[in-house]
Protein backbone atom coordinates (compact mmCIF):
# COMPACT_ATOMS: atom_id res chain seq x y z
CA UNK A 1 0.00 0.00 0.00
CA UNK A 2 2.30 2.47 1.21
CA UNK A 3 4.84 1.11 -1.65
CA UNK A 4 1.77 1.97 -4.23
CA UNK A 5 1.92 5.74 -2.89
CA UNK A 6 5.23 6.27 -3.35
CA UNK A 7 5.49 4.80 -6.85
CA UNK A 8 2.74 7.84 -7.60
CA UNK A 9 4.82 10.47 -6.37
CA UNK A 10 7.93 9.06 -8.37
CA UNK A 11 5.60 8.97 -10.81
CA UNK A 12 4.29 12.67 -10.57
CA UNK A 13 7.97 14.03 -10.01
CA UNK A 14 9.22 12.02 -13.43
CA UNK A 15 6.36 13.48 -15.37
CA UNK A 16 7.07 17.02 -14.18
CA UNK A 17 10.83 16.12 -14.87
CA UNK A 18 10.22 14.98 -18.19
CA UNK A 19 7.74 18.84 -18.83
CA UNK A 20 10.78 20.67 -17.63
CA UNK A 21 13.28 19.13 -20.33
CA UNK A 22 10.56 19.50 -23.36
CA UNK A 23 9.20 23.05 -22.08
CA UNK A 24 11.99 24.53 -19.84
CA UNK A 25 12.95 28.19 -20.83
CA UNK A 26 16.94 27.67 -20.89
CA UNK A 27 19.44 25.11 -21.27
CA UNK A 28 19.96 25.23 -17.37
CA UNK A 29 16.31 24.22 -16.66
CA UNK A 30 17.12 21.24 -19.32
CA UNK A 31 20.03 20.10 -17.48
CA UNK A 32 18.59 20.32 -14.19
CA UNK A 33 15.43 18.44 -15.28
CA UNK A 34 17.66 15.87 -16.49
CA UNK A 35 19.70 15.38 -13.73
CA UNK A 36 16.39 15.24 -11.41
CA UNK A 37 15.36 12.43 -13.85
CA UNK A 38 17.83 9.96 -13.27
CA UNK A 39 17.86 10.70 -9.98
CA UNK A 40 14.82 9.59 -9.67
CA UNK A 41 14.94 6.41 -11.94
CA UNK A 42 17.21 5.44 -9.84
CA UNK A 43 14.85 5.72 -6.72
CA UNK A 44 12.25 4.02 -8.76
CA UNK A 45 14.26 1.34 -8.99
CA UNK A 46 14.63 0.58 -5.56
CA UNK A 47 10.49 1.12 -4.62
CA UNK A 48 10.15 -1.35 -8.15
CA UNK A 49 12.89 -3.85 -6.15
CA UNK A 50 10.51 -3.68 -2.58
CA UNK A 51 7.81 -4.83 -4.79
CA UNK A 52 8.22 -7.22 -7.14
CA UNK A 53 11.11 -8.67 -4.34
CA UNK A 54 13.65 -9.22 -6.57
CA UNK A 55 17.09 -8.04 -5.08
CA UNK A 56 18.94 -7.55 -8.65
CA UNK A 57 17.38 -4.95 -9.12
CA UNK A 58 19.40 -2.91 -6.60
CA UNK A 59 22.25 -3.33 -9.16
CA UNK A 60 20.48 -2.03 -11.85
CA UNK A 61 19.80 1.11 -9.34
CA UNK A 62 23.52 1.32 -8.82
CA UNK A 63 24.27 1.49 -12.36
CA UNK A 64 21.32 3.93 -13.27
CA UNK A 65 22.66 6.62 -10.39
CA UNK A 66 26.25 6.01 -11.99
CA UNK A 67 25.19 6.67 -15.36
CA UNK A 68 23.04 9.66 -14.38
CA UNK A 69 25.80 11.55 -12.21
CA UNK A 70 28.14 11.18 -15.12
CA UNK A 71 26.15 12.35 -17.97
CA UNK A 72 25.08 14.95 -15.77
CA UNK A 73 28.88 16.11 -15.44
CA UNK A 74 29.60 15.72 -18.92
CA UNK A 75 26.69 18.56 -19.58
CA UNK A 76 27.46 20.87 -17.34
CA UNK A 77 31.16 20.45 -18.01
CA UNK A 78 31.08 20.93 -21.87
CA UNK A 79 28.47 23.89 -21.75
CA UNK A 80 30.90 25.87 -19.35
CA UNK A 81 33.44 25.02 -21.01
CA UNK A 82 32.97 23.99 -24.47
CA UNK A 83 34.89 20.30 -24.30
CA UNK A 84 34.37 17.78 -22.20
CA UNK A 85 37.86 16.48 -22.16
CA UNK A 86 41.32 18.31 -22.71
CA UNK B 1 12.30 -8.46 -33.08
CA UNK B 2 8.90 -9.99 -31.62
CA UNK B 3 10.35 -13.24 -31.61
CA UNK B 4 13.49 -12.36 -29.77
CA UNK B 5 11.41 -10.20 -27.29
CA UNK B 6 9.19 -13.11 -26.48
CA UNK B 7 12.28 -15.14 -26.12
CA UNK B 8 13.82 -12.93 -23.59
CA UNK B 9 10.58 -12.38 -22.01
CA UNK B 10 10.52 -16.37 -21.68
CA UNK B 11 13.92 -17.13 -20.39
CA UNK B 12 13.54 -14.31 -17.30
CA UNK B 13 12.19 -16.16 -14.97
CA UNK B 14 15.54 -18.71 -15.34
CA UNK B 15 17.80 -15.91 -15.27
CA UNK B 16 16.62 -14.56 -11.80
CA UNK B 17 18.15 -17.49 -9.34
CA UNK B 18 16.29 -18.37 -5.96
CA UNK B 19 17.97 -16.48 -3.55
CA UNK B 20 18.10 -13.35 -5.42
CA UNK B 21 14.10 -13.34 -4.52
CA UNK B 22 13.35 -12.17 -1.11
CA UNK B 23 10.44 -12.80 0.99
CA UNK B 24 9.69 -8.63 2.78
CA UNK B 25 7.25 -8.45 5.75
CA UNK B 26 4.89 -5.97 6.43
CA UNK B 27 7.41 -3.71 8.46
CA UNK B 28 6.22 0.02 10.16
CA UNK B 29 9.88 1.28 9.89
CA UNK B 30 9.63 1.06 6.32
CA UNK B 31 6.44 2.28 5.86
CA UNK B 32 6.95 5.16 7.87
CA UNK B 33 10.83 6.09 5.97
CA UNK B 34 9.41 5.04 3.07
CA UNK B 35 6.09 7.52 3.29
CA UNK B 36 8.65 10.28 4.36
CA UNK B 37 10.97 9.66 1.59
CA UNK B 38 7.51 10.09 -0.77
CA UNK B 39 6.49 13.23 0.36
CA UNK B 40 9.89 15.02 0.07
CA UNK B 41 10.49 13.36 -3.53
CA UNK B 42 6.53 14.63 -4.77
CA UNK B 43 7.49 18.47 -2.69
CA UNK B 44 10.92 17.89 -5.43
CA UNK B 45 8.39 17.58 -7.80
CA UNK B 46 5.91 20.31 -6.82
CA UNK B 47 8.95 22.74 -6.33
CA UNK B 48 10.23 22.08 -9.91
CA UNK B 49 6.95 22.89 -11.38
CA UNK B 50 6.43 25.82 -9.84
CA UNK B 51 9.37 28.06 -9.00
CA UNK B 52 10.19 30.75 -10.85
CA UNK B 53 13.86 30.75 -11.84
CA UNK B 54 16.56 28.33 -12.73
CA UNK B 55 18.53 28.42 -9.27
CA UNK B 56 15.32 28.08 -7.27
CA UNK B 57 14.47 25.14 -9.05
CA UNK B 58 17.53 23.16 -8.77
CA UNK B 59 17.57 24.21 -5.17
CA UNK B 60 14.56 22.58 -4.77
CA UNK B 61 15.23 19.48 -7.07
CA UNK B 62 19.12 18.86 -5.76
CA UNK B 63 18.40 18.94 -1.77
CA UNK B 64 14.79 17.57 -1.18
CA UNK B 65 15.56 14.82 -3.71
CA UNK B 66 18.36 13.95 -1.84
CA UNK B 67 16.82 13.97 1.32
CA UNK B 68 13.59 11.92 0.06
CA UNK B 69 15.89 9.35 -2.28
CA UNK B 70 17.92 8.69 1.17
CA UNK B 71 14.51 7.91 3.14
CA UNK B 72 13.59 5.15 0.42
CA UNK B 73 16.80 4.29 0.50
CA UNK B 74 16.94 3.18 4.26
CA UNK B 75 13.43 1.98 3.87
CA UNK B 76 14.40 -0.84 1.55
CA UNK B 77 17.75 -1.42 3.42
CA UNK B 78 15.35 -2.17 6.54
CA UNK B 79 12.65 -4.60 4.37
CA UNK B 80 16.03 -6.22 2.72
CA UNK B 81 17.80 -7.42 6.20
CA UNK B 82 16.70 -11.19 6.15
CA UNK B 83 18.33 -11.29 2.62
CA UNK B 84 21.61 -9.81 2.78
CA UNK B 85 20.74 -6.95 0.29
CA UNK B 86 21.60 -4.20 3.15
CA UNK B 87 25.43 -3.48 2.22
CA UNK B 88 24.29 -2.93 -1.49
CA UNK B 89 21.72 -0.35 -0.34
CA UNK B 90 23.83 1.16 2.18
CA UNK B 91 26.33 1.48 -1.15
CA UNK B 92 23.96 3.66 -3.21
CA UNK B 93 22.81 5.77 -0.54
CA UNK B 94 26.31 6.93 0.17
CA UNK B 95 27.03 7.33 -3.76
CA UNK B 96 23.50 9.35 -4.03
CA UNK B 97 24.43 11.66 -0.80
CA UNK B 98 28.21 12.00 -2.52
CA UNK B 99 27.18 12.58 -6.10
CA UNK B 100 23.54 14.50 -5.46
CA UNK B 101 25.02 17.69 -3.92
CA UNK B 102 27.90 17.85 -6.31
CA UNK B 103 26.22 17.53 -9.56
CA UNK B 104 24.04 20.57 -8.65
CA UNK B 105 26.98 22.32 -7.40
CA UNK B 106 28.32 21.99 -11.27
CA UNK B 107 25.11 22.89 -12.83
CA UNK B 108 24.23 26.15 -10.62
CA UNK B 109 28.26 27.14 -11.02
CA UNK B 110 27.97 26.44 -14.95
CA UNK B 111 24.79 28.51 -15.08
CA UNK B 112 26.27 31.31 -13.22
CA UNK B 113 29.21 31.83 -15.17
CA UNK B 114 27.30 31.65 -18.58
CA UNK B 115 24.91 33.83 -17.88
CA UNK B 116 21.66 32.55 -16.91
CA UNK B 117 19.18 35.22 -15.50
CA UNK B 118 18.48 35.52 -11.93
CA UNK B 119 14.82 36.04 -10.61
CA UNK B 120 15.36 39.20 -8.47
CA UNK B 121 12.91 40.70 -6.20
CA UNK B 122 13.10 43.70 -3.33
CA UNK B 123 16.00 43.42 -1.77
CA UNK B 124 17.96 40.61 -3.04
CA UNK B 125 21.24 40.82 -3.40
CA UNK B 126 23.78 38.95 -5.51
CA UNK B 127 27.43 38.50 -3.51
CA UNK B 128 29.28 36.85 -6.04
CA UNK B 129 28.90 39.49 -8.75
CA UNK B 130 29.89 41.96 -5.92
CA UNK B 131 33.22 39.96 -5.71
CA UNK B 132 33.68 40.56 -9.64
CA UNK B 133 34.10 36.90 -9.99
CA UNK B 134 31.98 36.27 -12.78
CA UNK B 135 33.05 35.05 -16.79
CA UNK B 136 35.94 37.28 -16.64
CA UNK B 137 37.71 36.22 -13.93
CA UNK B 138 36.96 32.48 -14.88
CA UNK B 139 38.29 32.60 -18.32
CA UNK B 140 41.07 34.62 -17.11
CA UNK B 141 42.21 31.47 -14.74
CA UNK B 142 40.89 28.97 -16.66
CA UNK B 143 43.73 30.12 -19.88
CA UNK B 144 46.33 29.62 -17.74
CA UNK B 145 46.03 26.34 -16.11
CA UNK B 146 45.99 23.00 -18.68
CA UNK B 147 42.83 21.34 -16.67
Amino acid sequence: MIVNIALACLALAITVAVYRVLKGPSWGDRIMAFDFLTVNLAVLVVVLAVRTEITVLLDVALLVSILGFLSTVALARYLLRGRVFK
Amino acid sequence: MKFVLSVIFALLPLAIAAEDVAVIRANWLTDLLMLIGSFFILAAGIGVLRFPDFYTRLHASTKLVTLGGLGIFIAAAVAFIPNAATERLLLIAAFFFLTGPLSGYMIARSGYLRGLPLYKEEGSADEWEAQGEGLEQFEKDNASSDD
